[in-house]
């Protein structure tokens, strides 16, 4: 039910507005009931985020388990941890001396309270002054900010046993919540907490069943429009080219087998079996380089690696026999055009800086140990 | 007549179902800074030509090109303020009594605007776009940055009591 077809307003507007009223309806744009919260007196701001934060993480987990959405799909703010961790620090600050945050400023502002009209205006100065505080602040932002790092991939826990953490933390925190906003109410009893147990029991049903079933017809989709695209592979010169320019973050992954201390390795590679590579783990701005020997099995293992969540990784075009072929040992073609003889001399400066031989002439003799076919689509 | 606030728990139940709904029909998660970035940031471009594009982790957290009406984020706050405004009237709750005239009160929520701005560019969001939005999600940098704002905003607020706040609640 995506509409990304349409103007954006269409969805934007009634959310939007949808929005607003939520927190008009239960006090935040009243900034005495945050500053309440700030200091233990009143859990609303508690209650009402854990209560959003619960009903879409489940709605989410659901909808996907059942195969109406991909979640993978969703657009999410990316991870950078130390730039996170000194802005939630700044935020916080702020937070704390408007009594606001930046939706319920507006919603303050758009209740007719001048301090949620200045806490607007301070945001609007703030953010775009952003520039001038930017040395300030820059040595806490890292290069390459993680697009979709979720807690499950990067812990390696699986979905489910996350949700049920975070569900129960949450819930745990909105029943304190809510006995403490009761206390205040004079002549308050015990209230059932019918929601929160509901969203309990989902959670824990949730974790039970997911990872137990096959993948969504919206999953595969998405893998297999990654695929069509080719945005899973990188080509041996280029390949070539990063590790000249000494590319950071690049790891570059041999899934042969029966490799031993004989072997040619593309430069700066390490050996991994299949089996390790299930189990590993990618730090931020890392990119995973796969190659097999045709392809073939760096592509499968590339699936399993996206299936996990992880999308780091990119195969090596025709794997090493395209490295041998076109980085070891490129070949001038027999009637070169002038783009050609462009690419031939980009390639031979490559197979010269990693110790190949530049060929001029086809040689059925060349280094290669074993006869192979000239070209290979494996995938 | 003023109407007294709704169940918290049942508004953030609600909450929730416009954050999936939002999820679902627009693909994304629902925001505030975002908004101000989009404005903001083309307003310090034009001022300052070339030096947020010359720093690529600044260009990444600060739009430079002005495109409100074709802007997600832009609309879905506009709808907000609407939103807000509406329920105000109709729940009588329009003006309602504040402190907002003390001097205090106001440079305080101006200060305090001004940090959440810088804040809120550094961390890819603020408590909507990257507390709710991506806590729901499973996003690691949100669920660094809900305990962390939360623990620094109680502290500051210890630190520097603000009376007129107190009390009515």
């Amino acid at each position: 039910m995506n509409l990304d077809s349409l103007h954006p307003a269409v969805t934007a507007i009634p959310i939007g507005i949808a929005f607003g009223v939520i927190l008009e309806r239960v006090g935040l744009g009243d900034p005495r009931v945050i500053a309440g919260q700030l200091l233990g007196r009143d859990f609303t701001v508690v209650r009402v985020m854990f209560g959003a934060i619960v009903t879409a993480m489940l709605g989410v987990a659901w909808a996907g388990a059942a195969g109406w959405i991909d979640p993978s799909t969703i657009a999410m703010p990316p991870t950078d941890l130390p730039a996170q961790a000194l802005g939630a620090v700044i935020f916080g600050g702020g937070f704390a001396l408007a009594a606001l945050c930046p939706g319920t400023a507006c919603v303050a502002a758009a209740s007719g309270r001048r301090d949620g009209l200045a806490a607007v205006g301070g945001m609007f100065a703030g953010t775009a002054l952003t520039p001038v505080a930017w040395p300030a602040v820059r040595g806490a932002v890292s290069d390459a900010p993680r697009e979709g790092a979720t807690i499950a991939a990067d812990l390696g826990v699986p979905v489910g046993i996350v949700v049920v953490l975070l569900t129960a933390a949450a819930v745990l925190a909105m029943i304190i919540g809510r006995l403490m906003d009761s206390r205040r109410t004079v002549g308050s009893v015990w209230r059932p907490t019918t929601p929160e147990s509901v969203a309990l029991v989902l959670a824990a049903a949730f974790a039970v069943t997911d990872g137990r079933g096959p993948l969504s017809a919206a999953q595969t989709g998405a893998i297999a429009a990654e695929i069509a695209s080719e945005a899973d592979h990188v080509d041996a010169i280029d390949l070539a080219e990063l590790i000249k320019t000494g590319q950071r973050g690049l790891r570059i992954i041999d899934l042969r087998e029966g490799l031993d201390t004989s072997t040619y390795m593309i430069p700066g590679a390490v050996p991994m079996s299949l089996a390790e590579l299930d189990t590993i783990r990618v730090a931020g701005g890392e990119r995973l380089v796969l190659y097999s020997d045709g392809g073939a099995h760096a592509a499968q293992a590339w699936v399993l690696l996206r299936v996990r969540g992880i999308r780091e990784a990119l195969v090596l075009k025709d794997g090493m026999a395209a490295w041998e072929d076109e980085v070891l040992s490129p070949l001038l073609p027999t009637v070169p055009d002038d783009s050609a003889r462009t690419r031939f001399k980009r390639a031979r400066e490559l197979a010269l800086w990693f110790g190949g031989f530049p060929r001029l002439v086809p040689d059925e003799s060349s280094r290669s140990a074993t006869p192979r076919p000239r070209r290979r689509r494996t995938c | 007549m003023k109407r007294p606030y709704a169940d918290a728990t049942v508004g953030g139940m609600a909450l929730g179902l416009v954050l999936l709904a939002s999820f679902i029909t627009a693909g994304r998660g629902i925001g505030a800074s975002g908004a101000f970035a989009a404005t903001a940031g083309p307003l310090a471009a034009a001022v300052a030509p070339g030096t947020i594009e010359s720093q690529r982790a600044l260009a990444d957290r600060l739009p430079v090109v002005f495109e409100p009406w074709n802007d997600w984020i832009v609309l879905e706050l506009l709808g907000l303020v609407v939103g807000a405004l509406v329920s105000a009237r109709l729940s009588g709750r329009w003006r309602a009594a504040t402190n907002d005239r003390s001097r205090g009160r106001m440079s305080r929520a101006i200060a305090g605007g001004a940090l959440m701005g810088l804040g809120a560019r550094l961390a890819y969001g603020c408590t909507s776009g990257l507390a709710l939005s991506g806590g729901a999600l499973l996003s690691t940098g949100a669920w660094l940055f809900i305990p962390l704002a939360f623990a620094t905003a109680i502290a500051v607020t210890l630190l520097t009591r603000d009376s007129r706040l107190e009390g009515a609640s």
